[in-house]
């Protein structure tokens, strides 16, 4: 019986569109097979590799890009998995978060004395989660891409053996992170049952022509599939987890979270909300307003009576995501252009800032308190002034990159007449800016302070090793650069508008 | 037929019937006058303040974890078994793909040892073999190790 | 009596109740653990139950992406539990109390 099993007509597979897929999740395959089998691996080898991998995803990325510029976005493997210009704009800010979370995590790991080809083979295959993500074309695609992303991530919070916060963040970021894909996957399945579909283009195409007479399930599935995604990308009142797992998980792995994680979680948002969901932008609109202005509000101001930093950027980071969701609520491609071009320069920043605080938090990883930062502008001049300008980046202080992003997104907001939420945004930002300044005084303004202090209490910072020294410089420098003359990531943000193509 | 399974069944039922009259009778029929004396965990000596440390055996929390994914693996072998010849060439490279990513895992776990099962003196010489004494990882020999001695990972014998 | 599909949706609806309440509740990692694969199994419950209605396989193939999925969670979140059993045993999460603001 089975002989007479007639062909399955089989999906056709664009190998050259997964390249970068391909590159990650290989590389973390290749790397993993290789430290079990040979004996002594140098102890350079899974960094640089990381790295050369990271690199060359950015590199296959251009042709890639050009190739969807001239012949418009694709969808294969039966409509399953799709490529357009944000899936190729987020790869490439997911490869260079890779690239300086490897830097970063060289120079830790060693400091640590830690052991450590486990931790770049989970950053790649985080990677590789995050580009499923940002190239799905069904929610069920987006759901393993999301928790490919997310269990990768859980253990290598727990990765530093001797710190008991690092295990204990790992166990909350789980236990949230699990019951957020809980309800995430609730949420594709109640779209599933009322749209007939998980495909996107499929029930984009659905819900466009046709009028629901009970749309009850459908709500259900867009509230608990915002519910899900707010988790994962810690909008406030789903932001519980953000500042212990900062805190406590390792500090490069940290700059992945910030980075990585958010970007990829951006990315499921805009496709999901905006591109697939967008013929119903009426009903879930207020729901994202909603959020975004208590995530705005509630990051800024709870981040101001923070004495820890990591935490401090914790709060930050939430708030970032309240400017992001400023964005995604004005559901138009304005909107959509100024949500990249922010994740592009908050890709930076956190990489930036959490190197610096890789730096500052010392053997032990555990000085990140802010009397750890108290005159570091007179001891350690450069290290200083770069966290100073990365700090006013993230405040979106005029001529950074942080200004033109947070232009971006508050002038999309004004052009959807969401008048107050701009408004609040912009109120939040001043707000905020008192918690960067907090730091910033203690950088520059309180160094009378240590020389009352005996020896112990004087905090020295190490030199920075090459690692982060090179993520500091190029995320400075391209912050600045980026502040003056914002007009090619603008470009690239705004040719990277997503496009849903049928299968 | 089955009734010759007749007297185990009865046997059965009076085991029961015997354990949980016991159990009654002892109930109904015991004196009892309890005291402070009487309730405290020990008749003598100190009166514990916390919980001694239980012996963790990591070991087989290691094997159930390896199990539970190896063998949920299985789930996707199954559709394409009964579905291979009409898949065809395509169904065979996703399988070989899959296979891959799973051999590889346990490529790695063979080579951190996890599935060794012994003293631990032998698991440490084998890390030792295959590491030297100063590049250590994370795997099933130091599970169970870690911390209790501080800032030393590999592991000094008994005194 | 009649079990239509809705008979089916409910369930799946009291079933990610319970584990979701659950979690909340529970201050047993291990128990909590317990909770997380009631709601995804529930989720699995509508999903197959959606399927069969729609007449659709979509609702079953995603099943076993689900299952997958939720056994590597599990396993991660043991391991984790391991890690951190092993030095402290009987912990709870109120007994993980170290990350504070």
């Amino acid at each position: 019986m089975f002989a007479q099993a007639e062909t399955v007509a089989t999906p056709e597979v664009l190998w050259w569109a997964l390249v970068p897929l391909l590159v990650l999740a290989g590389a973390a395959v290749l790397l993993l097979t290789v430290a079990s089998l040979v004996r002594r691996l140098p102890e350079w080898l899974p960094a640089a590799w990381t790295i050369v991998a990271g690199l060359a995803v950015l590199v296959s990325v251009v042709p890639l890009w050009n190739e969807v510029q001239d012949d418009g976005a694709r969808s294969f493997l039966a409509g399953a998995v799709g490529i357009d210009g944000s899936t190729l704009f987020v790869t490439a800010l997911l490869a260079v978060a890779v690239v300086a979370t490897a830097l970063l995590s060289r120079a830790y790991l060693t400091r640590e004395d830690l052991p450590g080809v486990e931790l770049y083979v989970l950053l790649l295959l985080s990677a590789a989660g995050g580009v499923v993500m940002a190239s799905a074309n069904d929610l069920i695609v987006l759901f393993l891409g999301l928790e490919l992303l997310s269990i990768a991530v859980y253990v290598m919070a727990a990765l530093h053996l001797r710190r008991i916060q690092s295990q204990e963040a790992a166990l909350k970021y789980f236990v949230l992170g699990a019951f957020a894909s809980a309800f995430l996957l609730y949420g594709i399945a109640l779209v599933y049952g009322a749209t007939g579909a998980t495909g996107l283009a499929r029930i984009a195409g659905y819900l466009s022509t046709t009028i629901l007479l009970e749309d009850g399930m459908l709500m259900a599935g867009f509230g608990l599939l915002l519910v899900g995604l707010g988790f994962k990308v810690a909008a406030v009142p789903f932001h519980a987890w953000a500042p212990d797992v900062y805190q406590g998980a390792p500090t490069p792995v940290v700059a992945w979270m910030a980075a990585g994680v958010k970007a990829a979680g951006f990315a499921a948002l805009l496709r999901v909300f905006v591109l697939t969901f967008g013929s119903w932008s009426g009903e879930w609109q207020p729901a994202v307003w909603g959020l975004a202005i208590l995530t705005v509000l509630g990051g800024s101001v709870v981040a101001v009576v923070q004495t820890d930093v990591k935490r401090m950027l914790a709060y930050s980071s939430i708030a970032h995501a309240g400017f992001l969701l400023v964005g995604v609520q004005a559901a138009s491609d304005r909107g959509t252009a100024a949500v990249l071009t922010y994740l592009g320069v908050y890709t930076l920043l956190a990489c930036g800032s959490f190197a610096v605080v890789t730096v500052v938090g010392g053997a032990g990883d555990d000085r990140h308190g802010i009397d750890a930062y108290r005159g570091l502008g007179a001891r350690r001049p450069w290290l200083a002034g770069a966290f100073a300008v990365l700090l006013l980046g993230q405040a979106g202080v005029p001529f950074t990159a942080g200004f033109v992003a947070k232009f971006g997104v508050i002038a999309a907001a004004t052009e959807g007449h969401s008048y107050a939420l701009a408004g609040i945004a912009m109120v939040s930002a001043a707000v905020a800016a008192f918690v960067y300044l907090r730091i910033l005084v203690a950088l520059y303004m309180e160094d009378r302070h240590l020389e009352d202090d005996d020896e112990a209490g004087a905090v020295e910072v190490d030199p920075a090793p090459w690692g982060p020294r090179i993520v500091i410089t190029v995320s400075v420098a391209l912050v600045l650069v980026l502040g003056v003359v914002p007009g090619p990531l603008v470009d690239l943000a705004k040719d990277a508008v997503p496009v849903l193509v049928g299968g | 037929m089955l009734g010759q399974y007749l007297p185990v069944v009865a046997l059965l039922v009076l085991a029961a019937l015997f354990a949980a009259l016991s159990f009654v009778a002892s109930r109904l029929l015991a004196p009892r006058r309890p005291h402070d004396r009487k309730l405290a965990p020990y008749e003598c000596g100190i009166i514990p303040s916390r919980e001694t440390p239980e012996r963790f055996p990591v070991r087989f929390y290691l094997v159930a974890m390896i199990f539970i994914v190896f063998d949920i693996e299985i789930i996707f072998f199954y559709p394409w078994a009964v579905a291979h010849r009409g898949i065809g060439l395509f169904g065979l490279v996703a399988v070989l793909i899959f296979s891959v990513a799973v051999f590889e895992s346990f490529v790695y776990l063979i080579g951190n040892g996890a599935l060794e099962w012994g003293p631990i003196a032998e698991v440490r010489q084998a890390v030792s073999r295959r590491f030297g004494s100063e590049v250590v990882r994370p795997g099933v020999r130091q599970v169970g190790l870690e911390g209790r001695d501080a800032g030393n990972p590999t592991i000094e014998g008994g005194p | 009596m009649d079990v239509t599909v809705a008979w089916y949706l409910t369930l799946g609806a009291v079933l990610f109740t319970l584990g979701a309440v659950g979690l909340l509740v529970r201050r047993n990692p291990l128990v909590m653990f317990m909770c997380v694969e009631l709601m995804l199994n529930a989720v699995n419950l509508t999903f197959v139950s959606l399927g069969d209605a729609l007449g659709d396989l979509g609702g079953q193939v995603s099943v076993f992406f689900v299952l997958v999925v939720a056994a590597a969670e599990v396993v991660v979140g043991l391991g984790i539990i391991v890690a951190i059993m092993r030095r402290r045993s009987g912990a709870t999460v109120d007994d993980l109390s170290v990350l504070r603001g």
